[in-house]
């Protein structure tokens, strides 16, 4: 099994560009200069989520991206000069573990200038007492509670590097509104995980902006636990009420169980699936193979989705040649080469920037202080590793903005684009009697704004 | 009673003396002492304002936070550990309190010293509604009713109330106010929190030395026995569940208060357990059980376990190649907590407070063991 | 107060049946808009659906009834038992080579527990030392087995080995010690052996979802992935997952397995008498000490199936335990005691869940309703549909 990821991981890297082995970072990153060396330093990336619960699929990845892109920056001269550490803790997806953990951090000598979440609940829960302690967050992706309060319009201490959920789903909305031919009378079913992640795209405003582009959203969304067997009455609800879009706000086997049952029932021609970021993911992909299509396909082939960075596929990009090359040369399998650990790496280059940023302004990075941080996240405008945009510079918003509809295929047996059906598609021969086919994303719209849909707006 | 063991020679001689809580001058001064020392606490502090930082400022979270579970705790004692009613939902009794109170506040503007006792009296309310199967059933199917609370409270809250609760969306709860005067400030919360937490540890602790507490303790021993001597069990039952849940639901809405957002995810049966956990590991049944408990499963979870898995950290995938590090946290702080109460259980099944009297009485007749 | 004390007391039986009749005419009420609306093939589809899935809650609680029967205790830890024995039955069912050293421990651990059941001094006797010996070998054999054509074989045996060793494990160390202890420190005993359990789990196998494809067999035998029914009167389509099927089917085998085996040896009965009085039991002559850990053995077994079956047609990965939160109504439902209880709890908690989602949606299927008939049942009937009637005054 893991020779097998290795080779495919090889194949798939051939045609990179070999990064320069000096001790500078690769030239494509253009930070901000640095006037205080901080030879000797250390800067501590302190964070701490849901590494063991439902979410496992997406933190581990983000662990292993953070753990390579720091070794690597450490080998290439640091944060000007300063080392890069990490401090991490598993809440197991339990609000009463978030606590403690954000206790022992808020109690640490110095304290922390800036952490890192991952989950949009701890988010919510620890929402005032970061702001009360001073110490920013940075979090992938956000609710609207999170980021904002209860009101939508009250920026806190927090910050998303991934557009909110429920701009997300508007822009989906603008997606299927403006080609009729694809979607025609679009009539979306919200099916998600019960939660607060589940649930966190299906709000009024996004209700009303979808019926602004012509989509209608079902009233009534239908929930499940990662846990369930079978889902095909929570489908069939759906597709009863006339849906002909299945939306999910869920992750890793959520979206998988979806595009299973949507087979199991005969229903995968009559209905299109369509998730949040998450939902495109390899994890989904790989999990997708135990259900094929009548074309031999997985069924999640054609899943729709937010896609609001560079992904593994665009290897002319120097960015992605940069994780392709990272990820290879530390081994990881094919399913650590997800979206998390994508965001791990750019984690690391959005780092160095503050820092840099801060550094300069206040002069030592012993001085600096949360509210420091704070105060360069307000005025940020950088690309991680170029593969997304952080602009918090304009005005109030605290979540990034760019995004792309994209499209989940399977990439075919020579490697030059999707798989039209399981005959020509990759397939890589698993122990366990199935195959592994290797998903792709394919971009259907430039990166352009999402719509802004916190309440009050 | 253990605790009533004193040295040869010292007796009560009259009634006030007999019904104090501090029967000698020492237990008193030690009693009092360590309530002075708790109130001190903040000032030492850097946020203090007496320009003193002997004590980390964190501590006043920790303690405020180990004084709500502690009232938590106490009302679960009334129930498991004076009546012997097994309760597996007593969080989603705290849940119904902390967000009673929370949109009592919100809702109607409510003072919150005035929302809490309310909060308190609403989920007492509500847990005798889940009392109500006491009726009919005992032990592990008496388990099976709570648990039952612990999976249909939350639903109710999560779904049907959702206008009010904001389903799976965080509550924000407004500041605290006293007359105009507003408890932000997290030393002021804890000289609210703290005395309010000494008080009801005090009612507690008279309601169950009083008649009403020695009926609990005699439906607990034999319920038949207690029904000849013309004690009213059912009667009783109820009342147990009736205060246990008011003890959770005032904790609860100190809780949404401290800490200002809520969300229904806190309020799961990790909780429950962890509760439970707590009042077994402090004594079930002995005044002193739940912050024993309370305290002890603090420091376990937040110096002891941590100390051991940051060194395991290194060593563990070192000599097993097969385990990976990122999963090394995870697992052991399960593990190692699950194993410390498996210790505890075998070694001293009836709890530190049991364990606590013995010491007590070990120092009083010393030197001799009569 | 006690006014409604008395005349609850004196018309118990009207009382009750009042109640439940309002119950059904609230849920009447409540979904007969639904009901109207609804398709005959939907209300099949989801009978079916639901019967299915509450085959693996009957496996689960029959766990937990066999433990309770023999020792009072219930058992919380059974859903990570579950996740343990499927775990472990994963890794023989993918490992081509399994390592003998590691196969040759776990069969000398279980065969040790397996020896020292009634105390250590067990081991003195030379020829159970000899039996031993020779399981240890056989085992080893059977679990090191390579190859991908005895996978199936390799895993079964791997997974009975470990579940028995780690069902021995809990009962000698944890619950043993625990006898004469008040009931919540049984409680939390199983709850803190979960937590341990949850820990291993994660320490050996992470966390990352995983796969467990025992029904990929399925395919090549050429048997389809679902069965569709189509016909007039159903004004639709049923879909029924094959996987579900045999899944179904292979607990509703085990379960009978385990019947026969109850009716036709006396460790049944002996269960019974131990769980009953357990100083009474042992002064007839019942080695209690025996029983207690049979019935851990067997439970662990039926765990290991249940985590099987239940992985393979979902996923194995940290939460399946939650699978038994579904599971704990349906034991009460059926019976604390009651085997039959344990089947029929099963699938009617199944069904309830099923045709809780179609009809109400909100998670009322999958979270509310299992509770709701639990409450339900504990006020009308407590002892279930199947069980025991306790003689003993409240």
């Amino acid at each position: 099994m893991r020779k097998v990821v290795l080779l495919l991981v090889l194949a798939l890297t051939l045609s990179l560009f070999v990064l320069p082995t000096s001790a500078q970072l690769p030239e494509f990153i253009k930070h901000t200069e640095c006037e205080v060396d901080l030879t000797g330093e250390t800067i501590t990336i302190y964070h701490f989520g849901d590494i063991s619960g439902p979410y496992a699929f997406i933190t581990q990845p983000l662990l292993a991206g953070l753990a390579d892109t720091i070794a690597y920056w450490n080998a290439h001269g640091g944060i000007c000069g300063a080392m890069l550490t990490t401090d991490n803790k598993d809440t197991g997806g339990n609000p009463a573990q978030t606590q403690a953990h954000y206790d022992y951090y808020r109690a640490l000598e110095p304290k922390p200038q800036l952490i890192v979440l991952y989950a949009s609940g701890d988010a919510e829960l620890l929402r005032n007492q970061v702001a009360a302690d001073q110490i920013p967050v940075i979090i992938s992706a956000g609710s609207v509670e999170g980021l904002y309060g209860e009101d939508g319009q009250t920026p806190g201490w927090i910050y998303a590097t991934n557009p909110l959920y429920v701009d997300q789903l508007g822009m989906f909305c603008e997606f299927v509104g403006a080609n009729p031919a694809e979607f025609p009378d679009p009539v979306i079913a919200y099916v998600s995980w019960a939660g607060a992640f589940g649930e966190a795209a299906f709000m009024p405003e996004a209700i009303d902006y979808c019926a602004e582009q012509g989509v209608k959203i079902l009233p009534e969304p239908q929930y499940f636990r990662p846990t369930d067997t079978d889902i095909s009455t929570q489908i069939l609800n759906a597709v009863d009420a006339g849906a002909n879009i299945i939306y999910t706000n869920s992750l890793a086997s959520g979206p998988a169980l979806i595009a299973k049952t949507l087979n199991d029932l005969g229903l995968l021609d009559e209905v299109k699936l369509s998730g949040v970021n998450w939902a495109l993911d390899t994890s989904v992909g790989l999990l997708g193979r135990t259900s094929l299509a009548d074309n031999g396909l997985p069924a999640v082939n054609g899943m729709y989705g937010s896609l609001p960075f560079r992904w593994w596929s665009e290897v002319q990009h120097p960015g992605v040649a940069f994780n392709r090359e990272l990820a290879t040369a530390n081994e990881r399998a094919l399913s650590v080469q997800n979206i998390a650990y994508i965001l791990g790496s750019t984690l690391v280059d959005l780092y160095h920037e503050i820092y840099v940023r801060t550094v300069n302004r206040v002069g030592s990075l012993s001085a600096i202080t949360g509210s420091d941080i704070k105060e360069t996240l307000d005025n940020i405008d950088y690309n991680p590793l170029d593969m997304y945009n952080v602009n918090f510079a304009n005005g109030a918003r605290r979540s990034t903005t760019g995004n792309r509809i994209a499209q989940m295929f399977f990439i075919n047996a020579t490697m030059t684009g999707p798989a039209t059906s399981g005959d020509d598609a990759m397939k890589i021969p698993n122990p366990d009697g199935t195959n592994i086919f290797v998903p792709i994303l394919v971009p259907r719209t430039e990166v352009q704004d999402v719509p802004d849909l916190r309440p009050g707006n | 009673m253990a605790s009533n063991i004193r040295p040869a020679g010292v007796f009560d001689t009259s009634y006030a003396q007999d019904m104090k809580i501090n029967r000698t001058r020492t237990s008193r001064f030690l009693a009092n002492a360590a309530f002075v020392a708790v109130l001190l606490l903040p000032l030492l502090t850097a946020e203090g304002g007496l320009g003193l930082s002997v004590v980390p400022a964190v501590w006043v979270g920790i303690v405020v936070r180990i004084a709500i579970y502690t009232i938590a705790v106490i009302g679960l004692n009334i129930l498991m550990g004076y009546t012997g009613q097994i309760s597996l939902g007593h969080a989603a009794f705290v849940g119904v309190g902390a967000y009673s109170g929370a949109l009592m506040a919100r809702l109607w503007g409510i003072p919150f010293w005035i929302a809490v006792p309310l909060a308190g009296l609403f989920t007492a309310l509500v847990g005798l509604l889940f009392g109500l199967p006491s009726l009919r059933v005992k032990g592990f199917y008496l388990a099976m009713a709570t648990l039952a609370a612990q999976f249909i409270i939350p639903w109710l809250m999560r779904y049907p109330m959702e206008r009010l609760t904001n389903g799976s969306r965080p509550l924000e709860v407004p500041d605290p106010q006293f007359f105009g005067f507003s408890f932000g400030p997290q030393v002021v919360m804890y000289y609210l929190i703290i005395p309010l937490a000494v008080l009801m540890a005090f009612l507690a602790r008279n309601l169950t030395r009083s008649r009403v507490g020695r009926a609990l303790i005699s439906v607990r021993d034999n319920d038949l026995a207690a029904e000849l001597l013309g004690i009213n069990v059912f009667r009783y039952k109820l009342l147990a569940f009736f205060v246990s849940s008011f003890y959770a639901g005032v904790a609860g809405a100190l809780w949404a208060f401290d800490i200002g957002s809520l969300s229904l995810d806190k309020f799961n049966l990790a909780l429950s357990i962890e509760f439970l956990a707590m009042l077994i590991i402090g004594g079930a049944g002995f005044p002193l059980g739940p912050l024993f408990g309370v305290a002890f499963i603090n420091i376990l979870r937040e110096n002891i376990i941590p100390n051991v898995v940051s060194n395991f950290k290194v060593v563990l995938p070192n000599v097993f190649p097969f385990i990976a590090v990122a999963d090394v946290e995870s697992s052991l702080v399960p593990f190692l907590f699950g194993l410390a109460l498996v210790i505890f259980l075998i070694v001293e099944p009836r709890g530190l407070a049991y364990r606590w009297e013995i010491l007590r009485i070990a120092w009083k007749i010393r030197p001799y063991a009569y | 107060m006690e006014a409604l004390q008395k005349f609850y007391r004196e018309n118990r039986t009207l009382v009750t049946w009042l109640m439940v009749a309002a119950v059904f005419i609230v849920f009447y009420l409540l979904t007969q808009e639904r009901l109207n609306s609804l398709r005959p093939s939907r209300m099949v589809q989801t009978t079916i659906t639901g019967l299915l899935v509450g085959g693996v809650y009957a496996l689960i609680a029959l766990g937990i009834v066999l433990i309770n029967k023999a020792s009072g205790v219930f058992n919380f830890a059974q859903g990570y038992m579950m996740l343990f024995g499927g775990m472990l039955f994963y890794s023989f069912f993918s490992t081509p080579n399994v390592n003998p050293l590691a196969a040759g421990a776990l069969a000398f651990g279980t065969v040790l527990m397996v020896l020292a059941m009634n105390g250590w001094r067990e081991l003195r006797n030379l020829r159970s030392l000899g039996i031993g010996v020779a399981a240890v070998v056989v085992l080893t054999l059977l679990m090191s087995w390579q190859g991908e054509d005895v996978r199936m074989l390799r895993a079964i045996v791997g997974g009975i080995t470990g579940s028995v060793f780690v069902g021995l494990f809990i009962e000698r160390f944890t619950i043993r010690p625990l006898i004469g202890q008040p009931l919540f420190t049984m409680v939390l005993m199983t709850l803190a052996v979960s937590e341990i359990l949850k820990g291993f789990v994660n320490l050996i196998w992470g966390s990352v979802p995983i796969s467990l494809q025992i029904f990929s067999g399925l395919e090549r035998l050429g048997l389809p992935n679902t069965i569709r029914w189509e016909a007039e009167f159903l004004q639709g389509r049923v879909v029924v997952r094959t996987d579900l099927l045999v899944t179904f089917f292979l607990a509703l085998a085990a379960f009978v397995g385990f019947v026969l085996f109850f009716r036709y040896t006396n460790v049944g009965l002996a269960m019974r008498a131990s769980a009953e009085n357990q100083q009474l039991a042992q002064s007839v002559g019942l080695r209690v000490r025996v029983i207690l850990a049979v019935a851990w053995g067997i439970t662990a077994i039926l765990a290991m199936l249940a985590g099987v079956l239940q992985g393979g047609a979902s996923q194995l990965d940290l939460n399946l335990p939650f699978v038994a939160f579904s599971a704990f109504p349906a034991v009460l439902l059926g019976g604390l005691e009651s085997i039959t209880g344990a089947l029929v709890g099963g699938l009617i908690i199944g069904l309830v869940q099923d045709w809780g989602n179609l009809l109400y949606g909100n998670q009322a299927g999958t979270e509310l309703m299992p509770y709701l008939v639990l409450m339900i049942v504990l006020i009308i009937r407590p002892d279930g549909l199947f069980g025991e009637k306790r003689i003993e005054r409240i």
